[in-house]
């Protein structure tokens, strides 16, 4: 199965994603989720980021927040809503939101 | 005379609720409460951000431009210009590797003359002990 999984919060997620299996995983960081791709907390990384995945981050979130690339894992892509919808239709079989 | 303290603690990230937000509104609207109150008495309000709440003074937010919601940003330089006091926690901005730099300090362009102040815990700690009220976001 090709997995896409929204992150939308900065907490409680990474347990549940731990569980989930995919053949491709693909970790998009929406909301508060992309405090994830952008905030090293004691200097880590988010453990998130150790996941078997490919990694996205949308952009209007992270402008939102006052976050920008300087501030991004280099993991990490930033993305437009339209890409979202590219992954969706043409990357991913499905999608999970946390 | 009396004076009634309120302390607004925000220890949440902001945007994915509407929390952290409000706290500041909360802060900014308990300073128009002078109509029903006696001469003389005060009702003052102290912001502070601790925890994932120091995340919520990132400065350069853009919420307007994204999605057109006045930002948290915005809400905090009202609260300068309003001379609340507004405390971030340094032990918890050190944790999210963030400086006086990264966050906002001043409203100067709005003509504030209060600015926001980086203060160890213990700080924010005393301030809470001196509060009649302490409300958590």
């Amino acid at each position: 199965m090709k997995l896409a999984v929204f992150v939308s919060d900065f907490r409680n997620t990474v347990d549940t994603l731990d569980r989930l299996k995919a053949e491709k995983l693909g970790i998009i960081f929406v909301q508060n989720g992309v405090y994830h791709a952008a905030v090293k907390e004691k200097g880590k990384a988010s453990p998130v980021l150790n996941a078997p995945a490919d990694f996205y981050v949308l952009s209007d979130d992270l402008d939102t927040r006052g976050l920008g690339n300087a501030d991004l894992a280099d993991k990490v892509k930033i993305i437009s809503y339209s890409d979202i919808v590219d992954l969706i239709f043409n990357e991913y079989e499905k999608t999970a939101w946390l | 005379m009396a004076t009634t303290k309120l302390g607004f603690i925000v220890q949440r990230a902001g945007y994915k609720s509407e929390n952290p937000k409000l706290a500041i509104t909360h802060a900014i609207s308990s300073q128009s409460v002078e109509i029903y109150l006696n001469d003389g008495d005060l009702v003052t309000a102290d912001i502070a951000f601790v925890g994932d709440g120091v995340l919520n003074c990132i400065k350069n937010q853009k919420a307007m431009e994204k999605y057109g919601l006045s930002s948290t940003e915005s809400h905090i330089k009202n609260s300068l210009l309003l001379d609340l006091n507004v405390m971030v926690c340094k032990e918890d901005l050190a944790r999210f590797v963030l400086t006086e730099k990264d966050i906002v300090i001043d409203a100067a362009e709005f003509g504030a003359e209060m600015t926001a102040k980086v203060v160890p815990f213990s700080e924010i700690t005393k301030m809470m002990e001196e509060m009649k009220h302490l409300l958590f976001f």
